[in-house]
């Protein structure tokens, strides 16, 4: 494989393009890990992340479901919160300009009951100062389809995407749920609505019991299931999604380390989001930035670019020589 | 209140009794900066399993040499794996975190602290500052219940100069037999005891009646209160409690235990809004 010289200063390049998306490293922070940003800048210099992405803001404040919203599950855990969050208004007037005034690219992550709530959120986002881009989530009941969730369906997911697409100049991204049959079928539809970018996977639906009082642990009884437990899932989702769909693609679901991130750039997601590892680790985020560039100084990949999607999936057999001459010799 | 990340040393174990352990950790960041009723979240090896960090209250603070203790029960995986730490080696903290008690006037009147189990850890710390700045002639007391004898810390651990203790089992293998919370209404009907401030650690139904008793006669509660949390930081909502909104009685909020707590007075709680799913004690199914 061609590796690209490391740069004439030495320092290895990790600036990635994602379509209208120019980011100076691959690593973000996941929606609803990292709050509004905030609540990490005792742990982490923000401004070397490549971008944050925030707790999913709704049109209205929202209270989120009854407690018990959270348990540990083997190597991952389950969370129910509801989407608890302070709404646009609030978010734009309390939260977002701590973050703006850092210069850190902010990718909104919204959601929507209706598909004109999004749109309506797309419009109040778009034109603000500070905003990189929107993220899509698809993954809430819409409620005048009896609760059917938008990001199951492709033609759904479709019509949320060019409802925001029509409102906002941002680059639109649309963040996909593992929950579906063909995970394809959808990122074609919502790269086909006009979505700029790709996220995936969200949470993976799940449950969790107590054999002792007989109830579910969650009080909502079903929660989405995110840590290292799901990372072999989202890491086949992103290999599909990027097989499918020309857009760049953002790859998340357990991962904690660089390591991890690296997988997932080598099967071609261009970038990736670090979810619940922030829980474990606040610092975890730009600790992935730092392991990354290690990682390209040890190998001597000069640009993260030429590392996206080389992963070799061709046939190789090491011993084919040896085979041959075995298979001629008993031919003669 | 800047939150740390800081690699703590273990500087003594000791199990007190049955599953109840005393931890000594060497973490001068974290202790020189750490309040009673704060808490820090803990995490003893690296790995996935389990993958989450554990919140435990300061039971006692020793800022000046850079250490602080933690009063823990084993009752999972985590747990165990704590209690298998050795003086020496290190884990991982996460601190302080939460509001913790706000102290009462110096030399103000009677004070009740109600501790329920191993609810009794931020009450230590925090009986150690009272007293200190009390005149001695004030009347504190603490009232410490468990279901038995052996999950109750011998009484040197309790006994201080000035301060009463009631001591009770539900089981009645030692002091008053029944819950806490019922013996402390039975000296609150005696009537030579009232306190003007309350502060109580335990499980939530034991809260769920000291803020019942608080609420009825108009005294001033301060709840630790627990649940499961992800990060302690504010950012994954795991560990909301719903909230009460006196201006708005049918309006749903949540108060969440790492930020807004874990310090509740007893009027911020929406009671009645709390599942029974959360009065199951914190422990992880994965334990």
């Amino acid at each position: 494989m061609e590796q690209n010289p490391v740069t004439a200063n030495g320092s290895p390049d990790l600036a990635v393009e994602l379509g209208p998306l120019r980011l100076k490293n691959p690593v973000m922070s996941a929606s609803g890990t990292f709050g509004y940003g905030e609540e990490y800048s005792n742990f982490v210099d923000l401004r070397r992340l490549g971008a944050v992405v925030v707790k999913g803001i709704s049109l209205e404040p929202r209270a989120g479901n009854p407690p018990p919203r959270i348990v540990e599950t083997p190597g991952g855990m389950m969370n129910a919160i509801g989407l608890e969050n302070v709404g646009v208004e609030q978010f734009l007037s309390l939260k977002l300009p701590y973050l703006r005034e850092l210069s850190v690219p902010v990718i909104v992550n919204i959601f929507g009951n209706t598909v004109d709530e999004y749109g309506r959120l797309a419009a109040r986002l778009d034109g603000t100062p500070g905003i990189a881009a929107i993220e899509i989530n698809v993954s809430c009941p819409n409620v005048k389809k009896g609760g059917m969730v938008f990001g199951t369906d492709p033609a759904m997911t479709g019509a949320v995407v060019r409802a925001v697409r029509a409102k906002t100049s941002l680059p639109v991204i649309t963040k996909l749920t593992p929950n579906v049959t063909s995970i394809s079928e959808v990122a074609k539809a919502a790269e086909g609505a006009g979505s700029d970018i790709i996220s995936c996977i969200n949470t993976l639906a799940a449950m969790a019991v107590d054999i002792f009082s007989r109830r579910p642990r969650l009080a909502n009884v079903f929660g989405g299931l995110s840590g290292p437990a799901v990372k072999p899932v989202a890491l086949r989702c992103v290999y599909e999604v990027t097989r499918a769909v020309k857009c760049p693609v953002i790859g998340l679901g357990g991962i904690t380390s660089a390591t991890d991130a690296l997988e997932f750039l080598l099967v071609g997601a261009s970038a990736v989001q670090v979810g619940t590892a922030n829980f474990t680790n606040p610092a975890v985020t730009v600790e992935i930035v730092e392991g990354i560039k290690r990682f390209m100084e040890v190998e001597g990949i000069g640009d993260i670019k030429s590392y996206i999607g080389s992963l070799d999936t061709s046939c190789l057999f090491p011993f084919a020589e040896d085979s041959c001459s075995l298979i001629e010799s008993e031919m003669s | 209140m800047d939150k740390i990340i800081e690699e703590a040393r273990i500087v003594e174990q000791e199990r007190i009794l049955g599953q109840i352990f005393r931890l000594r950790l060497h973490s001068p960041k974290i202790a020189g900066a750490a309040r009673p009723g704060q808490f820090v979240m803990m995490r003893v090896r690296e790995g996935t399993d389990p993958l989450l960090r554990r919140p435990f209250s300061f039971s006692r603070i020793y800022a000046e040499k850079g250490d602080f203790e933690i009063l823990y029960r084993v009752v999972g995986k985590g747990t165990r794996l704590m209690s298998g730490l050795l003086p020496g080696a290190s884990a991982s903290l996460v601190g302080p975190l939460g509001n913790g008690f706000e102290l009462p006037a110096a030399g103000s009147a009677p004070l009740a602290f109600i501790a329920g189990g191993i609810g009794i850890a931020p009450l230590l710390e925090l009986i150690e500052r009272v007293m200190a700045r009390q005149k001695g002639a004030e009347d504190l007391r603490l009232f410490y219940g468990a279901r038995t004898a052996e999950e109750l810390l011998p009484e040197d651990f309790v006994r201080m100069p000035g301060l009463r203790v009631h001591f009770s089992t539900d089981d009645g293998s030692f002091g008053y037999k029944g819950r806490i919370t019922r013996m402390f209404e039975d000296v609150m009907a005696e009537g030579a005891f009232r306190p003007s401030g309350i502060y109580s650690c335990g499980p939530l139904a034991m809260q769920y009646n000291v803020a019942k008793w608080a609420l009825a006669n108009d005294t001033l509660a301060q709840l630790s209160l627990e649940s499961l949390m992800a990060c302690g930081i504010g950012a994954c909502l795991g560990c909301a409690l719903p909230a009460s909104t006196p201006e708005d009685p049918g309006a749903e909020r949540f108060v969440h235990v790492c930020k807004d707590g874990p310090i509740f007075s007893a009027g911020s709680i929406k009671w009645n809004k709390i599942l029974s799913q959360q009065t199951v004690p914190p422990t992880w199914p994965s334990n």
